[in-house]
């Protein structure tokens, strides 16, 4: 039996081991103090998440093994400090929403304590097993986080559509998970790649095994990208979610399931890649073409952000088709994923926030409602304008940048149908972004509703931070695109790749 | 070796996950659906264990893998069952066709 | 046939029969008691590979807490579950009976296809598995193990915050 060395362990799994403490002490002192609306509670869970966040950074450059199944090497580092950012900014703006709508605080704020642990483990997991669990935990944990206004019935309702969705989906990516299983006599990624990877067996019938494996995952993976024809349940969790948890589902989740893909897929099955690689275009081009044609027709606020988000998936499975292994450059198509990973959470997060802002003071989330918001909140509407340049991918916002790197990525590797029909999505997509635009800002306000918009200081400061990042990396992009070079060496040290 | 061959087993788990994928796709009552999705998941667990059987062998993967199926299972019971009854309560129904405040 | 070929083919055959019972039958109770029986034949299943503590476990897990769980549900919904002439699938069914047919044949073909590198030893050479899962379970999957306690815990907070009275 292998010895576990359990002070470097500890260390190993620094973050983990924090958010996990830091969980279960709020829970504690929910329980024994039974004081939801102060300051404390929110104040341990940004304690401990941003402790999680800066203790990622010095895991750089690392490339270990904790706990048999645990990568630290610079994708889990990438996504430990991904996750952990969007989270203390989701935290930011829910303390005002949790605080007027929920009476468990507390167990509001453990539970995206455990959220954030569940997307890094998704994103370090090298054994079918580990990855199928912590796959899992961060759904369930949705599930519950969706349902959380237990009193509302649009918020039980899109919580048991999400769960029945998602369980079926879960339920057939394991189908394909044990076939690998079968095939390699092993859980661990590694030991699937050496399988197929020794001439003996990639000449038999087990070669043929791979695609159908990998369908069979991707409605899980898929799933939590929501790419389409997977992502049905996305408009409906995302309306009827409390919107904070509707932000982390369409950028944490969503990080999640790009991880797992890239995981998956460059560890265990990279001799395969020109198979997945044409399922993976299909894919991108299905998403991109019908989130955006159907987000045309959009009446709420979240349900456009919603068939947005399905079609941002869209643009990022183009950066992971396109990768081609021998391009060493910056705009290898991994980089380019990472990127707009980050591109994407500060625009969509800001975008989302300026839209719980703007419900906590209207109580609406219809477009139509939108009619006038200049007068009553200019900034805000002056936000929401970045925030949808950025989705649209025009300068200089982060969304150029990111869809700069991806569409780059499709041309290196001579996919340039596929960047055509990306930048004609782009234009499409200009349409409905600038439709809530004009609502803003030409359309006469509704007579009642004339006084400003107010909101906590919380939710200023998170509106910030994600203003500040989508300009910075629209204008100078440098630090985020060395970030996303450094999250994708983890290649170099693949031993099959 | 067994005289039952690792392909019976195996097809025994797709017969069974495709019955299970049939429940959880066709039935109209949130419990329905949830029934065949506990099938489904127990469709795999034959196969994980049938190939921890006869190809893994030596070690313990396969089995440990199932009994982490079972406790997932369970405990995404736990949470649906408790929404289903939310739902009840607040709207006299658990047909997924009834629940239509979202469109389905 | 051999004894343990009979054995099998009872066990696929009150597996496969019951999960049809099951999803064909009108009422969803009786659906529920279709069930625990397709449980039943997937314990045996597991018991003839050579897994017994699973065939255990399977029975005390799946019988014991989801299937009871599942009857209280049902037990608790009444106006609903009470209704006979309630129909039972959605107006797709015609097409997913089609699509789930087509996935079994798809399957099957798969499964059959393949040649599974089939180990060499025989029978597994792990004896008294309670222990060995133990052992696995405190060390080289000591990682699974503590995500699962976290996964039970996320489940037990999730269920009393949405289903308490209040």
């Amino acid at each position: 039996m292998a010895q576990i060395n359990w002070a470097e362990t500890i260390w190993l799994l620094g973050p983990e081991v924090i958010l996990t403490v830091g969980a279960l002490v709020v829970l504690v002192v929910d329980f024994v103090r039974d004081d939801d609306r102060g300051p404390l509670l929110p104040g341990l869970t940004l304690i401990t998440l941003g402790g999680a966040f800066l203790l990622s950074f010095t895991y750089l450059g690392l490339d270990r093994t904790a706990l048999f199944m645990f990568e630290v090497d610079n994708l889990t580092s990438f996504f430990r400090i991904l996750a952990t950012g969007t989270s203390v900014l989701i935290l930011l703006v829910s303390v005002d929403y949790v605080r007027s709508r929920s009476r468990h605080a507390g167990e509001f704020y453990s539970l995206l304590l455990w959220v954030t642990l569940a997307v890094i483990l998704v994103a370090a997991s090298s054994d079918l097993i580990l990855l199928y669990l912590s796959f899992e935990l961060l759904s369930i944990t949705s599930y519950i986080l969706v349902g959380w206004l237990r009193d509302e019935a649009r918020s039980n309702e899109a919580a048991i559509k999400y769960l029945l969705y998602g369980a079926i989906s879960s339920a057939v990516m394991l189908y394909g998970m044990s076939l690998l299983y079968g095939a390699a006599g092993s859980t661990r990624l590694e030991d699937i790649a050496r399988t197929f990877s020794d001439p003996a067996v990639r000449v038999g019938t087990l070669d043929e095994l791979v695609l159908p494996a990998v369908v069979l995952m991707l409605a899980g993976f898929g799933f939590k990208t929501s790419l389409v024809p997977f992502h049905q349940w996305a408009p409906d969790a995302y309306e009827g979610a409390p919107t904070p948890v509707t932000a982390f589902l369409s950028v944490g989740s969503k990080a999640a399931g790009f991880a797992v893909l890239i995981r998956v897929f460059l560890t265990a099955l990279p001799m395969f890649q020109v198979d997945w690689a044409a399922v993976l275009v299909a894919f991108s081009i299905l998403t991109m073409t019908l989130g955006n044609l159907v987000a045309l027709v959009q009446t709420n606020m979240k349900r456009l952000l919603a068939y947005s988000s399905v079609a941002q998936a869209g643009y990022i499975l183009m950066g992971l088709a396109a990768y081609v292994a021998t391009d060493t450059s910056t705009l290898n198509g991994i980089a380019g994923v990472l990127l707009y990973l980050v591109a994407y959470l500060f625009t969509n997060l800001g975008a989302f926030i300026a839209v719980i802002a703007y419900e906590q003071a209207t109580g609406s989330v219809s477009i139509a409602d939108y009619a006038g918001m200049v007068r009553r909140a200019p900034w805000l509407a002056g936000a929401l304008v970045v925030f949808f340049l950025s989705l649209a991918g025009i300068p200089p916002t982060a969304g150029f940048v990111g869809k700069l790197a991806v569409f780059g990525a499709a041309i290196n590797a001579q996919l340039y149908y596929l960047a055509v029909i990306g930048v004609v999505n782009s234009v499409i997509s200009v349409y409905y972004y600038f439709n809530v635009v004009r609502q803003m800002f030409f359309m006469p306000p509704p007579a009642e509703g004339e006084e400003p918009v107010r909101y906590p200081q919380a939710m200023g400061l998170a509106l910030t931070v994600s203003l500040v990042g989508t300009l910075l990396i629209g204008i100078y992009p440098q630090p985020f695109l060395d970030l996303a070079n450094v999250g994708r060496q983890f290649l170099a040290m693949l031993p099959f790749a | 070796m067994s005289s039952v061959p690792l392909s019976w087993y195996l097809i025994v788990a797709a017969l069974l996950f495709s019955i299970g994928a049939y429940g959880a796709l066709a039935r109209r009552n949130a419990i329905g659906i949830l029934m065949g999705i506990e099938l489904m998941l127990n469709a795999v667990n034959i196969n994980l264990v049938a190939f921890w059987r006869y190809i893994e062998v030596t070690g313990l993967a396969g089995q440990l893998f199932a009994v982490i199926v079972i406790t997932v299972a369970a405990a995404e019971a736990a949470v649906a069952l408790a929404l289903i009854l939310a739902i009840y309560r607040t709207r006299d129904t658990v047909n997924v066709e009834e629940i239509d405040l979202l469109k389905w | 046939m051999t004894a343990e070929q009979v054995v099998f083919v009872l066990a696929a055959v009150v597996t496969l029969g019951s999960a049809l019972g099951m999803v064909t039958t009108r009422s969803v109770f009786v659906g529920a008691l279709w069930m625990i029986a397709v449980f039943g034949g997937v314990a045996a299943l597991f018991i003839l590979l050579g897994a017994g503590f699973l065939g255990i476990v399977q029975i005390l897990v799946y019988i014991g807490a989801i299937a009871v769980l599942i009857l209280f549900a049902i037990m608790l919904t009444p106006r609903v579950m009470g209704d006979p002439n309630a129909p039972r699938y959605n107006r797709q069914w015609p097409l997913v009976a089609v699509m789930a047919s087509a996935l079994a044949s798809l399957l099957v073909a798969l499964v059959l296809r393949t040649d599974w590198p089939l180990a060499q030893e025989g029978a597994p050479t792990i004896t008294g598995f309670a222990v060995e899962l133990g052992k696995g379970f405190m060390t080289t999957y000591i990682l699974p193990f503590e995500v699962a306690s976290v996964l039970l815990l996320v489940a037990l907070i999730g269920a009393i915050v949405i289903a308490r009275e209040e």
